[in-house]
């Protein structure tokens, strides 16, 4: 008859050990995950002023107001899908925290529209690199029908060799120009007339930071 | 191309219909785009601008890029910028600017900060407007996009859309002109199609706007100048005759031809303020000499010229019977603080804009295009008629006790007013006319005429007591114009 015996290195210490490791990671990975969930979601971006003005347009947007009752939220577009890339955006994000507590006074709605640029193409470079992954988690590029006669061939013709960011681009806030063609003065001018500021003074104001 | 196939049919189509497309030249030729360029954007991972301006047309039409650059085309949103805001701001609203002026005049057009056309001010396909990349013009304007058909432009209809209505009514007058009608009937033999089109060679049956204003012709070359054949300005309170002076740099300006005319290399100050040197100035009789070489492609010198001189002599009437002297008693008005500086907040001011710029303009181009229904009943009938009937009443009212001063000698410095001296020349074109006067025996005789007889007579008396009873009347009746005619 042969029975079973631990082997001899597992002794009563290491196997606590290994409950209590086993048991904490298993919460720590629930953690993780709520982490992860809370993070996402649109009262945690929110609950920093700044992210108020990202939210006016998105309010504005079919991503918000969809027909069908679907809204996408901060996560479902800004966050990567799985809980290791999920956690690790959030690790990156914290940047923005810092930025937020440390950097230049976004919850002005002048700074704030000032350096939203610069946000918008971090933004697109980040959907480009990950091949418009989160915009796949709904949107499946074979099913797209369109309302217009010709919405259909063109997602399959013409869509080939592109991800879905590099042709729609300024969906759900406000709109910026591609990187390539933006023009710093166009936009400081733009600011300076829609917040009645004398010309000149959003450099002065982006010289500040 | 493969997208818009299918998401624009109608533009793809037309443009493969084209001689662009046939020439091989596709979308990028005409819409590439310096990511320096205020107005450019990314499109399908190139750089391109949604506005063609002269200037992108330029980097293969150069030389009628060259030609329509300082014409009065080009110029023509700077023409009226200084006007506009009476009008379409303080008359309407600003929105006229957009769906109005700006829709023939051309817009300044705006790019905004992030890279999107001002919808006060895009779409826009006016003829001068001012682009982003700093070209004035739109060649679409009569260059239908995206076909750019030469037939459409050589149609009359490609003018329409803006010379039509109460002030430039350039497709009314021609219609109703002969030149017109023979169109009409002639259509086929237009030869609307063809590569060149040189009137007397490549078409004789009628002349269009093209034609006569732009179109080769004989020995004289086309041009996309199209204001260089005028020898007159007709859409202005008095007409004048104008130098054409074109600069080393291409720009060009018109000066009034009463002035002397600038010599070649001096330097002048252009409509948009900067300086420049002169290299060319024509006169407006050899502008007027270029026009009439179009004529002569289909009509005899004599007639040519006797036509001419029909039209001149309008524009001169009009000039010395109205104009001149409408313009005197607005400035006097105006000077002795009559009327406030600010435009068409009274009466007389409408009066006097409709005076020149609706009627009168109607009147000179209904001469200059040859339709007599223009010229005479939808023009100079009606100003005479405002003239008369509206301006001057409205004036004297306006002018009160100075009516003397400011009115009376304006009309007296000319002939053109004596007519209304004479109160007694009687004529039936109202249905009615005085029976001859008939000798004092018989008419006390008989009964019935002596009523008749009698009137003309204290009408006489009452012409011949006049003058000591005008002052009284003008201060008792300041709108009356009974007095001061004489």
């Amino acid at each position: 008859m042969i029975k079973l015996r631990a082997p001899l290195f597992i002794t009563r210490h290491v196997l606590f050990a290994l409950v209590v490791g086993g048991v904490s990671g298993v919460v720590f990975m629930f953690f993780l995950i709520e982490f992860d969930h809370f993070t996402s979601s649109n009262e945690f971006c929110l609950s920093c002023h700044s992210m108020s003005y990202a939210d006016d347009f998105y309010r504005q947007s079919v991503h918000y107001n969809s027909p069908s009752g679907v809204r996408a939220s901060c996560g479902d577009c800004h966050v990567s899908e799985g809980i290791i890339m999920a956690t690790y955006d959030h690790a990156v994000g914290t940047k923005d925290l810092i930025k937020q507590l440390f950097g230049p006074d976004y919850d002005d709605p002048v700074v704030n529209t000032l350096h939203l640029p610069e946000a918008a193409f971090a933004a697109r470079d980040w959907f480009r690199k990950r091949d418009s992954a989160t915009c796949k988690r709904c949107h499946a590029q074979e099913a797209i029908m369109g309302t217009r006669a010709n919405t259909a061939a063109i997602h399959q013709e013409d869509a080939e060799g592109k991800t879905c960011i590099d042709c729609h681009i300024n969906l759900v806030h406000r709109p910026v120009p591609e990187r390539l063609t933006f023009k710093r003065e166009a936009w400081n001018a733009m600011v300076e007339e829609e917040f009645g500021l004398e010309p000149g003074a959003a450099a002065t104001v982006m010289g500040e930071h | 191309m493969s997208c818009h196939t299918k998401s624009s049919p109608g533009l793809a189509e037309q443009w493969r219909g084209s001689a662009h497309h046939q020439a091989g030249v596709n979308c990028m030729d005409c819409h590439q785009a310096d990511p320096a360029d205020a107005d450019a954007i990314t499109h399908e991972g190139q750089v391109i601008s949604v506005i063609v301006s002269p200037k992108d047309c330029g980097r293969c039409h150069q030389t009628e890029l060259d030609e329509q650059s300082g014409s009065v085309h080009a110029e023509a949103h700077a023409i009226i910028s200084e006007r506009v805001p009476a009008l379409a701001h303080n008359l309407t609203g600003a929105a006229m600017q957009a769906a109005g002026c700006d829709q023939c005049h051309g817009s300044a057009v705006k790019v905004r900060g992030d890279g999107s056309l001002d919808p006060a001010t895009w779409p826009n396909s006016g003829i001068g407007r001012i682009n982003p990349d700093g070209s004035k013009g739109s060649c679409s304007s009569c260059h239908g996009r995206h076909a750019f058909s030469k037939a459409q432009a050589r149609e009359p209809d490609a003018c329409v859309r803006c010379h039509s209505g109460p002030d430039s009514p350039d497709k009314e007058v021609f219609e109703a002109s002969k030149h017109g009608m023979i169109y009409k009937a002639q259509h086929e033999a237009m030869n609307l199609d063809a590569d060149t089109w040189v009137a007397g060679q490549d078409y004789t049956a009628a002349p269009t706007c093209v034609t006569c204003h732009m179109g080769a012709a004989g020995k004289v070359p086309s041009t996309h100048d199209v204001g260089m054949r005028n020898a007159w300005s007709l859409n202005t309170p008095v007409s004048v005759q104008q130098y054409l002076v074109v600069f080393e740099d291409g720009d060009k300006l018109e000066l009034p031809a009463d002035q002397k005319p600038p010599k070649r290399g001096t330097e002048l100050t252009k409509a948009d303020g900067t300086t420049g040197k002169v290299k060319v100035v024509a006169g407006p009789d050899r502008r007027r000499k270029i026009m009439s070489m179009v004529c002569l492609e289909c009509h005899g010198k004599n007639f040519t010229e006797s036509f001419m001189d029909q039209f001149d002599a309008v524009v001169a009437l009009y000039n010395g019977k109205f104009g001149e002297p409408a313009a005197a008693i607005m400035q006097g008005l105006y000077e002795q603080g009559l009327l406030t500086p600010l435009p068409f907040d009274e009466p007389l001011e409408f009066t006097y804009w409709e005076l020149w710029h609706d009627e009168g303009a109607r009147a000179r181009h209904g001469a200059a295009m040859a339709s007599p229904n223009h010229a005479w009943w939808e023009g100079m009938y009606l100003v005479g008629r405002n003239f008369y009937s509206r301006f001057l009443p409205q004036a004297r009212a306006v002018a009160g006790d100075a009516a003397g001063e400011l009115i009376d000698p304006v009309l007296a410095a000319s002939d053109h007013h004596r007519w209304q001296s004479s109160p007694d020349a009687a004529n039936p074109i109202l249905g009615w006319s005085p029976l001859p006067a008939l000798e004092p025996g018989p008419s006390e005789a008989l009964g019935d005429a002596d009523q008749s007889g009698k009137a003309p007579q204290a009408r006489v008396e009452s012409q011949v007591a006049e003058p000591q009873t005008a002052a009284p009347m003008t201060e008792a009746a300041p709108a009356s114009e009974g007095s001061g005619n004489d």
